[in-house]
């Protein structure tokens, strides 16, 4: 998962890793009280420019140089450990962040440091529940979602979660990713158990051979593994269902025009935060910038740009259109009610655990699949 | 004395209407604090799974297998332990349940002892925590009902009104625990108050809602059932569901005769073996976890498997039925080794593999397609556990509650229907009420006579009966007799014992005898003098000092006189109890009842 949740974002070049290094030996050269930032490139860093950094330069005067980041941990390890941390701060997956967090790479940061919402209520109450880290602040919420060929089920489309594994109302193909996470989950929840103990029962025998069960009834899985391939495949027709980034579907139906449709039923929001890494150059500055950037108008204004949802309830409902194509972004944003009504959330703290037990567990019955 | 007939209006009086929206309030408030203390122990109990590595998600998180062996077993043995020792604390060494409640409010004693409350909560808390197969639901239930009755305390309530707020935190707790106001309601009327006074009715209500209200907003959980909206039971599948009443009868018997067997098994076992009482639940804590090694299903509450029982195909007929008979018996176990803790859990989920079970052979039988599985779960749910609590209506608002279907409750009706009646003729009322009558206290005919039967007569004894000695010659007995203006006398020897009973009417004609005996025989024989002693005595039945007043109106039932003597196990006399006094308290205690139960205000 680790690798692309980003969507829209990213080219995904190993020369990341090569910049990174670079960094961490050469400073910045955008001037030396300009604020770097490590973000996710692309057309995310797009959008992040017009609703964050342009008005914060404006606002405070003080410059955003924006460098790329990898997703991993490895270049924040080596910037800590010798001192010279180049960044001011990070835009990271709050998995991410909580292991740096417990590793001690970031500073720790106080929800009281957040803007109260236009109308008083405190940011407390105003953010989504887990927006909360001891290093991190969520910005905005991505989610993991089925998508459909609008053509492929003449006179009825999907509604739950359940009918991505229903092979007999919708017939033909499926793209899947090629990891257990969220394929699990989806399995179990088509039994109709509830979202609140789906992780309790996935930690029992019986509840991971059950989601075994179900994903093994599936005749035809395309095992994707880069973001943009179920868009790809869904358009192509190759596959008539598939589990991919919101943003990336998004990306395909509206600038693209591809025949798909987004299922909202068990979409699985995942959040983006933002930390400081310690001992960064502007510590002051970048508790600054997160207050700014995490305001209501500015997450509204960013989830007009790409279709995340923003962590603030208040921001959520002043969502308005896409600047470009003015399409009602509220409909593509994974924390709009309409969409959000049977989200559920992952659970990190489990995959944190279990990921390698998980993982072996799901090659193997992937073996035992193939071999059959 | 207060009169007894007299028309009572004080339900208009508008001091009686403040005292009683009083009350109302006072039901609110122990409410929301049963409702708060329900929320916290049950985020207690879950704490202390996830840290002690009972729940299925801290044990899959742990990632070292043979470590976690060890602790399997280690947790539930160590916790039968910590059980063991705080139970030596409480006066009657075991802890309390519902059924202490039930009898508080049936005899009208009220007056729930906080010490043995907390610490009955106390030991269901750590054998929840520890993962003995035992249910939280009852030691909730105890805990709201010993803070409702600490809330008529410290307002100095009488007894009456102590019932009330005894309900009320026995509402607010099954409100809390479930989500589920309806069904705290009922609950609270149809197994501890045992009527629907109106009276009971705007309190105990009160409490549920503020218990619900909190719970809505505090635990936020997934219903118990989720039912697909298509799925509807075709005609047939209700005799089936009929069926499953009758047969889950029977499961309710095998599972409460269980638990009372080990029970006595246990009590019996521990006069001859020299296991201190402390180490007898450790002993069930730690065969608890050998058997869990093996079937990790019937640890704890088990609503993980409960949650699979629903699930058609989760489990096939073998293992529901292993699951089945070891979850039972681990429940005996721990139980009866004396774990705390509550019976209604545990009876969900042996009822639930119990229906899944049915569900699955019709399933196979039929060969119809397994739409409808939930609906035999379910119905297996409330046929098990509804004889067991002895409450068919709660169970069928708890369904209904919890998944809002009108199709499922229905369902759930038709099992209700036969199986708490057939469970109530072959094994009693409820699990409660048999614990009960072990303790000597039936309330098979009601609370009247249960009342009638913890009344001691001794509290109507006087000293006013006449007294009189054998040897007292009878002239003297007759006019000792017209003095005191009664019709009877006790005759009693110089040791103090009692030796019968003689009516005035009995002496006069003896007397009458022997003036007539006196004119025919010689003048100047006074050792013909008639003695009371020789006089044949009346027949008449004596109670002993431990006698309740339902003795006494049993004794009655064959008696004209005046008053029955009390005689202890020596024959020596304590005094007599009249007929008059006995009447008036049995009425006196009829009227009471009556004021509770129908009472408006």
């Amino acid at each position: 998962m680790e690798q692309d949740e980003r969507g829209l974002a990213r080219s995904r070049e190993p020369a990341h890793l090569l910049w990174l290094a670079l960094f961490a030996t050469a400073p910045v050269t955008a001037g030396d009280d300009a604020l770097v930032v490590l973000s996710w490139g692309g057309a995310y860093e797009r959008a992040q420019q017009a609703a964050l950094f342009a008005p914060y330069t404006a606002a405070t005067g003080r410059q955003v140089s924006v460098q790329q980041y990898d997703g991993g941990l490895e270049g924040l390890r080596r910037a800590v450990a010798s001192g010279e941390v180049p960044w001011d701060l990070i835009d990271m997956t709050r998995s991410q962040a909580m292991a740096a967090c417990d590793e001690g790479l970031l500073e720790p940061v106080s929800p009281a440091l957040l803007a109260p919402a236009p109308d008083g209520t405190p940011a407390e109450a105003d953010f989504l529940p887990g927006s909360f880290g001891r290093c991190a602040i969520t910005h905005s919420i991505f989610a993991t979602v089925v998508a459909y060929r609008t053509d492929a089920f003449p006179g009825r489309r999907p509604t739950r979660i359940g009918d991505l594994f229903d092979q007999r109302r919708f017939p033909g193909p499926r793209a899947l990713q090629d990891t257990p996470a969220v394929n699990l989950e989806w399995a179990l929840l088509s039994y109709r158990v509830p979202r609140e103990e789906l992780y309790r029962l996935l930690s029992t025998r019986r509840g991971l051979d059950l989601a075994l069960e179900r994903l093994d009834a599936l005749d035809e899985i395309h095992w994707w593994q880069a973001g943009d391939t179920p868009p790809r495949l869904l358009a192509e027709g190759e596959v008539v269902m598939a589990s991919g980034y919101n943003g990336r579907f998004f990306d395909a139906m509206v600038n693209r025009g591809a025949p798909i449709e987004i299922l909202w039923d068990g979409q699985v929001q995942e959040h983006e935060t933002w930390a400081i890494p310690r001992g960064g150059p502007h510590p002051e500055a970048a508790r600054e910038f997160l207050r700014f950037a995490t305001d209501t108008e500015r997450l509204a204004d960013l989830a007009r740009h790409i279709p995340y949802g923003p962590a603030r309830r208040s921001a959520t409902v002043q969502v308005t259109t896409h600047p470009e194509s003015g399409v009602d972004m509220r409909l593509h944003i994974p924390t709009h009610p309409l969409n959000a009504e049977r989200a559920m959330t992952k659970d990190e703290t489990w995959y944190a655990r279990t990921r390698s037990r998980i993982q072996a567990l799901f090659r193997d019955w992937r073996a035992r699949r193939e071999s059959q | 004395m207060k009169p007894l007939f007299a028309v009572t209006r004080a339900g208009r009086e508008p001091l009686a209407v403040a005292r009683f929206l009083g009350l109302v309030l006072l039901g609110a408030v122990i409410g929301a604090v049963a409702a708060l203390v329900a929320v916290g122990f049950v985020a207690a109990v879950l704490g202390l799974n996830d840290l002690l590595l009972i729940s299925p998600r801290s044990r899959m998180m742990f990632d070292h297998p043979s470590l976690l062996l060890v602790i399997t077993v280690a947790v539930p043995t160590l916790g039968g332990l910590a059980v063991g020792l705080v139970h030596l604390a409480i006066p009657e060494r075991r802890p309390h349940t519902p059924a202490d409640a039930i009898a508080a409010v049936q005899t009208r004693r009220g007056r729930l002892p906080l010490r043995a409350g907390g610490l009955s909560a106390l030991s269901a808390l750590i054998s929840l925590g520890a993962g003995a197969s035992v249910g939280q639901y009852g030691p909730l239930v105890h805990l709201g009902a010993t803070l409702g009755s600490l809330g008529a305390r410290l307002l100095r309530l009488g007894r009456s009104e102590d019932n009330v707020t005894i309900a009320c935190g026995v509402a607010a707790a099954i409100a809390t625990a479930f989500n589920a106001p309806l069904a705290g309601i009922v609950f609270a009327h149809e197994v501890v108050l045992r009527h629907y006074a109106l009276r009971a009715f705007a309190p105990v209500a009160a409490a549920a809602l503020v218990g619900h209200v909190i719970a809505a907003n505090v635990l936020q959980r997934g219903a118990l059932f989720h039912v697909a909206e298509t799925a509807v039971p075709r005609p047939w599948e209700f005799i089936a569901f009929l069926a499953i009443g009758g047969l889950g009868a029977l499961v309710a018997g095998g599972y409460m005769s269980t638990l009372l067997g080990v029970t006595r098994l246990a009590r019996r076992l521990a006069r001859r073996l020299p296991l201190a009482a402390p180490l007898r639940p450790a002993l069930a804590g730690a065969l608890l976890g050998l058997t869990a090694l093996w079937v990790p299903d019937i640890l704890g509450m088990g609503q993980e498997t409960l949650r699979f029982a629903t699930i058609a195909g989760a489990f096939d007929s073998a293992e529901l039925l292993l699951v089945l008979v070891l979850k039972i018996a681990a429940t005996g176990l721990c139980l009866g080794m004396g774990f705390g803790g509550g019976v209604f859990s545990p009876a969900l989920v042996i009822g639930t593999l119990f229906g899944a079970l049915c569900g699955t052979l019709v399933g196979q039988l039929s060969g119809a397609p397994q739409e409808t599985f939930v609906f035999y779960a379910v119905c297996g749910m409330v046929a098990v556990t509804a004889p067991v609590i002895g409450a068919p209506l709660t169970s069928l608002l708890i369904v209904f509650e919890l998944t809002g279907s009108y199709a499922l409750t229905t369902a759930a009706l038709a099992s209700v229907t036969l199986a708490s009646p057939i469970a109530a003729q072959l094994f009693g009322r409820s699990l409660f009420d048999i614990q009960l009558v072990e303790r000597g206290l039936d309330l098979s005919a009601g609370r009247g006579r249960a009342m009638l039967r913890g009344t001691p007569v001794m509290e109507h004894l006087t000293d006013e009966g006449v007294t009189l000695r054998p040897q007292t010659p009878v002239d003297e007995a007759v006019t000792a007799l017209c003095r005191a203006r009664h019709g009877e006398g006790y005759l009693v020897d110089a040791e103090g014992r009692y030796r019968g009973c003689v009516s005035l009417a009995d002496l006069e004609a003896a007397r009458e005898a022997t003036q007539q005996g006196m004119q025919n025989a010689p003048p100047g024989d006074s050792g013909a003098t008639q003695r009371v002693g020789e006089i044949a005595p009346l027949a008449r039945p004596v109670l002993a000092p431990d006698a309740s007043l339902w003795d006494a109106m049993a004794a009655l039932e064959d008696v004209i006189g005046e008053a029955l003597p009390v005689v202890d196990a020596e024959g020596a006399f304590l005094g007599v109890v009249f007929e008059s006094s006995i009447t008036r308290a049995y009425l006196a205690h009829g009227d009471e009842l009556r004021r509770e139960e129908h009472g408006t205000g």
